[in-house]
């Protein structure tokens, strides 16, 4: 599990992001005492640091730089002040990101699992199995008792969604919601659009009744 | 000035003159002087006198054209009589003397609201960045709260950011050297990050986002072309129409870029469509969709940020629109060589 460091002065910001990234697999740290922050890093050897530019009394930038003297963790910085020079200030004292706040906590989250990919953690997974499919999703195809099906890009985006939580009950507007993050703007029609020609793909390669619509909440594998 | 303007301003110590003349040739006729010798006399005089008043013509024209001209090369022209070569007359001086006491008080009066205005608009951004922490927390907060729930407090804050951006942007379009970094950019990385900014509102408001052709580059600052590209966003949302949809497209033209925002939504009339990116106008649509919620109230300060932030970063700006069948703004990003300015904005 890859430890993540949270420097953040704010406290319920830190506590939920602390939350939010347990939630999602990490195994977050926070520095609630800001008076020696590189010897803590040193100690919690982490996987990324989530930095807050703003701590009282301290220039984050300074800090970053600190950081960097004693360790390559990657930095990313997170902070309400958005001016192009306080941006290229930071990223020039060793930062690996810089994200404004108020972020959208998908997009944090993509963020954070793409520097530490740069970082050499592990990738995403390319193939995803539930119920006797299986997706690979950088070919972008469906297989199924030696049939293959080609997907669209929605079309892959709806599944994999399901697909990562087999069992589950996805509503209309969280499949809307995951497709918006990968830049896919549909709306609810189109959502029903996609749905149908995803079914008549899957019962082609014998898997009719796949997903299954549950009336008023929405969809299940 | 011309010479009869000069003349006519003078004409009363003429005549007096003249008065005189014609006084002291009776005396010295009555005295005994020949009529011949006074003839030759006034004759005399004439020119000289004549030339002396053409000798103080042409010194307070050469005077005044020379002030003219320093005023105009003034870029503060308040600052004029701390600037002007010292005058040598009594007269001149003593009113220099007064107009600059004057300009004094005013000089002073302008640079304290200049700093007051500097000041207010510290403040701003200073609360802007404060209020930002907070709404981040309630962002987290909400994230493990039930669907529907979740889905309308987002979108309410995410209304109260679009404001909270609005106040920022307007303080910056103050003096927006200040944070402007032109640099190469991805449309479509522009085009992500202004749908992102205002996902919840679009997707509550049923609108589908379609882009096309945005896989080129522009000269700009992303974070201003991210802003301006959101409040169209916005709009298309807050007057859309039946099944919403916007299409944000791209076309290079020539060395320049067209991106253009159209969507299908109620349009606006002819007669305002002028005024639209006016401060605080917000015409009869704004006026109609007023209240909280996804429809939201116009501010009339949307398009108002778009037209002066596109100016500073010299984009095109340009609206069209017909009633009942929608919107199209076109924004043209200018080429690199064109922006190749010496970073000029209005003089201070």
């Amino acid at each position: 599990m890859q430890t993540i460091l949270i420097i953040e002065d704010d406290p319920v910001i830190r506590e939920e992001l602390a939350l939010l990234l347990e939630n999602e697999g990490f195994s977050p740290r926070c520095v609630t005492d800001f008076s020696d922050v590189p010897r803590q890093v040193l100690q919690a050897a982490p996987d990324l640091v989530l930095l807050d530019l703003g701590l009282p009394g301290r220039d984050g930038a300074a800090l970053c730089a600190a950081i960097r003297r004693a360790s390559r963790v990657p930095v990313t910085f997170v902070t309400s002040r958005d001016s192009a020079a306080d941006e290229l200030r930071a990223l020039s004292l060793g930062g690996d990101d810089y994200i404004t706040k108020p972020y959208n906590i998908p997009v944090l989250l993509a963020r954070i699992r793409a520097v530490l990919r740069r970082g050499g953690g592990p990738a995403a997974p390319d193939t995803l199995e539930a119920a006797g499919l299986t997706l690979r999703l950088s070919r972008g195809t469906a297989h199924a008792g030696g049939k293959t099906a080609e997907l669209t890009r929605n079309e892959l985006k709806i599944l994999s969604c399901l697909m990562a939580r087999p069992g589950q009950i996805v509503s209309r507007a969280d499949l809307i919601d995951a497709l918006w993050d990968s830049r896919i703007y549909i709306d609810d029609n189109t959502l029903s659009v996609n749905m149908t020609r995803l079914r008549a793909k899957l019962e082609e390669i014998g898997l009719p009744g796949y997903i299954k619509t549950r009336r008023g909440m929405g969809y299940q594998i | 000035m011309t010479l009869g303007e000069f003349l006519s301003d003078r004409l009363g110590s003429l005549l007096l003159q003249l008065t005189c003349a014609g006084i002291s040739a009776l005396f010295l006729w009555a005295s005994g002087t020949q009529p011949g010798v006074l003839v030759i006399l006034l004759l005399a005089l004439l020119p000289v006198y004549a030339g002396a008043q053409l000798a103080v013509f042409l010194r307070r024209r050469a005077r005044l054209e020379e002030l003219t001209a320093i005023l105009d090369r003034l870029d503060q022209p308040y600052l004029f009589p701390e600037c002007v070569p010292p005058p040598a007359g009594l007269y001149e001086r003593r009113l220099f003397d007064l107009a600059r006491r004057a300009c004094r008080a005013m000089t002073g009066a302008v640079s304290d609201a200049q700093a007051a205005q500097r000041e207010y608009r510290e403040y701003v951004e200073q609360w802007v960045h404060e209020i930002k922490t907070p709404i981040t927390a309630a962002r987290l907060v909400c994230r493990p709260l039930e669907g529907e729930v979740r889905r309308r407090l987002s979108c309410e804050l995410e209304q109260i950011e679009a404001h909270v951006e609005r106040a920022l942007f307007y303080a910056r379009a103050e003096s927006p050297e200040r944070d402007c970094v032109l640099r190469q950019t991805g449309l479509s990385e522009i085009a992500a990050q202004a749908i992102q900014a205002h996902r919840t509102l679009l997707i509550q408001s049923g609108v589908r986002v379609e882009t096309r052709g945005l896989d080129c580059q522009v000269y700009t600052d992303r974070k201003w072309a991210v802003f301006i590209l959101g409040q169209l966003l916005q709009n298309a949302a807050r007057y859309r129409g039946e099944s919403p949809a916007v299409t944000v497209s791209a076309q290079p033209l020539g060395k320049q870029v067209r991106l253009t925002v159209a969507d299908n939504g109620i349009g606006i009339p002819a007669h305002e469509l002028p005024r639209v990116f006016d401060r605080g106008f917000t015409g009869s649509n704004g006026r109609r969709s007023g209240g909280p919620g996804p429809a939201g109230g116009s501010t009339g300060m949307g398009l108002y940020l778009c037209r002066r932030l596109s100016r500073f970063l010299e984009l095109g700006l340009s609206i069209d629109s017909e009633e009942g069948r929608g919107t199209a703004v076109t924004l043209t990003f200018p080429s690199r060589e064109a922006l190749g300015r010496p970073s000029g904005p209005a003089p201070q």
